[in-house]
């Protein structure tokens, strides 16, 4: 009876420590839920992210006249993970959600931020169905999406003239839509497709479909890929000489840390560039200098695009003077954002999109104190004509 | 049985005593873990077979779950025994392919299945499973005029399947065919020399081990209301391995033991610094060296060894 | 014709790394998983290497002195009281190391993407064969090939070969003879852990360096052992060479079926030949 008794105590005790583990923060406090990836394959993400929003809470100070902060939790870039943490934060009592990384997160815990009935803000993951098929009323998302970013390339493959282009992109959702979309608008323009080729993601290898790629005779190779293997195949395209006989171009998969890891071979790459630090606005120029000055070095895409879409939500809430994230909810959806370090952006209603200029870029050598390889912003494009339409219901 | 009926009588006191749903969608997540683990221990702590594939039934039962419930939640009960079913099914297959050998080739092959199941998931059956990017919109249960939506009322019905799953595995360990499954695991040989069909006493414990998975595996995709592929990494075979070692393999309330500490460990110490990674590593190399029968066991010891002063 | 290059060259790749985990599999019965992040590892420390002295070459030669002590700590003062007891326990053992040793990357190199440059004489391209292959790919296909001659060399021909193979098949009697069995297996176990440090090392100028990276190839670098045979070098060559083949001929014709056809070819050796596709002997660990 003994034995029983403590037994089963000491194992209901291990299931006791988890609630205690859990702190509940002070309500009427404005709380930002940051679900993003700390570790794992997007860990530069997630980390910079948090750094955007830091930067933007550290300059604010308090939201609705209180003091505001922001619990993260790491999501591994695991989508199991971001949902159960969000979870544990809305449980914990947040006023808003912010993330996730990869798409694939971020549509995990769409659903759960809409029953909950709590705002999420997406800065960073770019599948259409975000705002598309699976859009519901508590999303928003104020950074690119991949319609827009194709459109963007396709434009460049305009102006250049390119009369075949070859696709290479890894085997995922994302990459397979991205292409379907490319391939749309390239059969409208009379531009042949020379090959394609989707690769396992996180392949080692790109060298087969490198060989494939020279030997096609394509004028043009449109890349899909994201993190490492963007910068596996550029290295290895680098080493053959690629860039020589073909342009590389690709959509929001090149950035500045992405070109450093390749090496000089990037030179010559072109990309829709998300955000650039060298942007020409003065919000951007603040932006720039106050982050040089907390961190020591260069935002990127992840931190700009973070602290773009966490002032612009919270200039909304302190104009509604509520807190109420219904009334959040509608102010946001017909908002306009002047200040953005973009230059103005506006929120659409029908899908909760934001429309904002696309930027073009080039990777080329930088001088100091720049990186010594970095993303050199090359043509501006107006938002109108690179959104899809809105969506008919 | 009496320990069994005193753990479930306090874990259902709890939702009377935490209102935090964060706290109560935790102690939900771990029991599910519990019933998977439970089913895990059956093949590895009674058995002694190393399977590195279990991953597998628990991944099948969150899609098939997700698959035959759709978005009506009345369908619920209907979706854990599909689930339940699937997740046999599967063991059944792997089992029979894998038992053709022995030892750490063994190990291997379930792993090499496994991993099957989780590229047909992730690719090939890409318009069926919702591939890299799952299934979203699961419901939680609603059947019989009752909502179970709630956090603390679905962690009710979880304790049910959780009692269910504890009461079933203490009855089979006592049973006469879980006595054989241990002399199978203490000597094969003699075993097989006593007359016992070994290969069958495999295939059966490994199938209803399968079972349990495919039942944790459908409860999960209820609990976070989505399935992907992760379910059926090889990571969470991994992960099942190491909470199950934790514990101590080979009794009713090792794994339980086991799950409990590792997630709240993963928990509290990723909340307090990034490199909660690392340290888990430690405690897990302090543990395998230190500990070789599980936290169970160490609380084993420590208990005798109290008692016996006690007596003089 | 490239396309048979590149897979020699994928092969070589997987040979390296494989090389050190059928050594430690065969010879000590020990299930490393950590054996992907002594490769990461190398790969690191290569990377600082080559920041401080500029030379690749230091650097080929340096890392796998530094991860194999790493390798040789971790055995002396963990592994080592677990060889008695059930394998499972190393494999935990070996888990809780990748766990440490990827947060030890992290603290000290960061979550960014880093990279190295492959050294300047190498760094140029051939035509061959009507295809532009780099010179660093022919040299990771003539370093392979140099480096499994003389492990072959070693296990088969010399003493220390002899001693580390008999005190794999019979421990008992070789201390009876009067080697100390202990320092064998920490020998091993260190020779795995340099193995896996070049491979990184090699394999660092291709790829970004990344945290998980060495999770990357565990998988393929496990399917290559079991398919070359546990403990077999001349397996693991094949094997090797097998495997980068087909992910190269795959890929030029048939991506969809790379993963199938490999993991089909483990499924098929596990049933019809456990103990490897090249062991003639039937060489159980």
């Amino acid at each position: 009876m003994n034995r029983s008794i403590v037994g089963s105590a000491l194992v209901a005790a291990a299931f006791f420590g988890p609630g205690a583990a859990f702190a509940q923060p002070a309500p009427e406090a404005f709380v930002i839920g940051g679900v993003v990836p700390l570790s794992g394959a997007y860990a530069l993400l997630g980390t910079s992210m948090q750094k955007g929003v830091d930067l933007a809470i550290e300059q604010r100070g308090k939201v609705l006249s209180n003091l505001f902060r922001a619990v993260t939790e790491d999501t591994e870039t695991k989508p199991q993970t971001s949902v159960q943490k969000a979870n544990k934060l809305l449980a914990g009592g947040v006023s808003m959600l912010f993330g996730d990384g990869a798409s694939g997160q971020t549509l995990a815990i769409m659903p759960v931020a809409d029953q909950r009935k709590v705002p999420l803000l997406v800065t960073t993951s770019a599948a259409d169905q975000i705002t598309g098929a699976n859009r519901n009323r508590y999303t928003f998302r104020t950074s690119n999406l991949v319609f827009m970013e194709t459109r963007i390339a396709a434009e460049y493959v305009k102006k250049a003239g390119l009369k075949s282009v070859y696709v290479v992109a890894v085997d995922q959702p994302v990459g397979r839509d991205a292409w379907t979309t490319m391939k749309g608008i390239l059969s409208t323009m009379g531009v042949a497709v020379a090959g394609e080729d989707f690769a396992a993601i996180g392949s080692q290898d790109y060298s087969v479909i490198i060989d494939k790629i020279a030997k096609s005779g394509t004028q043009g190779v449109f890349v899909i890929t994201t993190g490492a293997d963007t910068i596996t195949f550029l290295k290895q395209a680098g080493q053959v000489k690629l860039g020589s006989k073909v342009k590389i171009f690709g959509t929001g998969f090149l950035d500045d840390d992405a070109a450093m890891a390749v090496g000089p071979d990037v030179v010559g790459v072109k990309t829709v560039a998300r955000y650039h630090f060298s942007y020409d606005t003065p919000a951007n120029k603040r932006f720039v200098e106050a982050y040089r000055k907390k961190y020591n070095e260069w935002p990127n895409a992840y931190a700009g695009h973070a602290y773009d879409g966490i002032n612009w939500f919270l200039d909304v809430v302190e104009k509604t003077g509520s807190w109420n994230p219904e009334t959040w909810v509608t102010a946001f959806e017909n908002s306009s954002y002047p200040a953005s370090l973009f230059g103005p952006k506006q929120m659409r209603a029908c899908d909760h999109q934001a429309l904002g200029v696309g930027l073009w870029a080039e990777a080329a050598a930088g001088q100091a104190p720049q990186p010594p390889l970095l993303l050199k912003v090359t043509d501006t494009f107006p938002a109108a004509g690179l959104y899809p339409d809105c969506p008919k219901t | 049985m009496k320990r069994v009926l005193f753990l479930v009588l306090a874990l259902a006191i709890v939702p009377l005593l935490v209102k935090d749903r964060g706290s109560l969608y935790f102690m939900t997540l771990i029991m599910i873990w519990c019933i998977f683990a439970l089913g895990y221990d059956l093949v590895f702590g009674v058995t002694g077979m190393l399977s590195f594939g279990h991953a597998a039934f628990f991944g099948i039962g969150s899609y098939v779950f997700a698959l035959v419930v759709g978005k009506n939640a009345a369908l619920f009960l209907l979706g854990v025994v599909a689930a339940a079913v699937a997740g046999g099914a599967a063991a059944l297959l792997m089992a029979a392919i894998a038992l053709r050998l022995s030892g750490i080739y063994f190990s291997l092959m379930t792993l090499a299945i496994a991993e099957l199941f989780y590229f047909a998931a992730s690719s090939p059956l890409r318009t069926l499973t919702g591939g890299e990017d799952g299934i979203t919109g699961v419901p939680r249960p609603a059947f019989f005029g009752v909502s179970f939506y709630d956090d603390a009322s679905f962690y009710l019905l979880v304790l049910v399947f959780f009692a269910l799953a504890l009461a079933g595995s203490a009855l089979l360990r006592r049973s006469p065919f879980g006595q054989a499954l241990n002399g199978v695991r203490v000597n094969e040989v003699r075993a097989d020399q006593l007359g016992f069909d070994v290969k069958a006493l495999k295939l059966a414990v490994f199938g209803i081990s399968g079972a349990f998975g495919g039942v944790a595996g459908a409860l999960l995709a209820s609990l976070m209301q989505f399935v992907n592929p992760q379910g059926l990494h090889w990571s969470t075979s991994g992960d099942v391995v190491i909470m199950s070692l934790l514990g101590g393999i080979g009794t009713l309330f090792g794994p339980l033991i086991g799950v409990a500490v590792f997630e709240t460990l993963k928990e509290t110490i990723s909340s307090r610094t990034v490199h909660w990674y690392g340290i888990l590593g430690v405690i897990f190399i302090v543990v395998t060296m230190f500990m070789p029968r599980g936290l169970h066991g160490a609380f084993e010891r420590a208990r005798l060894r109290f008692a016996r002063e006690t007596w003089r | 014709m490239s396309v048979i290059l590149i897979g020699l060259s994928l092969g070589m790749l997987l040979f390296l790394l494989a090389a050190g985990l059928t050594l430690v599999f065969g010879l000590l019965g020990v299930v490393n998983f950590a054996h992907g992040s002594l490769y990461m590892l190398g790969a690191y420390v290569a990377l600082q290497l080559v920041a401080w002295t500029g030379s690749f070459w230091l650097a080929l030669l340096l890392a796998p002195l530094a991860v194999g002590l790493v390798g040789g700590l971790l055995e002396r003062l963990t592994l080592r009281r677990l060889y008695g007891r059930d394998p499972a326990y190393q494999l935990l053992i070996t888990f809780g190391y990748i766990l440490v040793i990827e947060e030890f990357i992290r603290m000290v190199w960061g979550v960014n993407f880093r990279s190295i440059n492959p050294p300047s004489p190498l760094a140029g391209t051939t035509e061959l064969f009507g295809s532009t292959v780099t010179d660093y790919r022919l040299f990771i296909i003539g370093f392979g090939l140099l480096l499994s001659l003389a492990l072959f060399f070693v296990v088969e021909r010399t003493r220390i070969g002899i001693v580390v193979r008999a005190a794999s098949a019979n421990s008992a009697m070789v201390s009876c003879l009067g080697i100390d069995v202990g320092k064998v297996r920490t020998g091993v176990f260190v020779a795995g852990a340099m193995l896996a440090a070049i491979s990184g090392v090699v394999a660092a100028p291709l790829l970004p360096l990344k945290l998980g990276m060495s999770f990357t190839i565990i998988i393929d670098c496990f399917i290559v052992v079991v398919i070359g045979g546990l403990g077999n070098i001349r397996g693991a060559i094949l094997g090797a060479m097998l495997i980068g083949m087909m992910r190269a001929v795959g890929q030029q014709f048939a991506a969809d079926w790379i993963f199938l056809l490999t993991y089909g070819l483990l499924i098929a050796t596990l049933i019809f030949r456990p103990e490897g596709l090249f062991n003639v002997r039937g060489r159980t660990a």
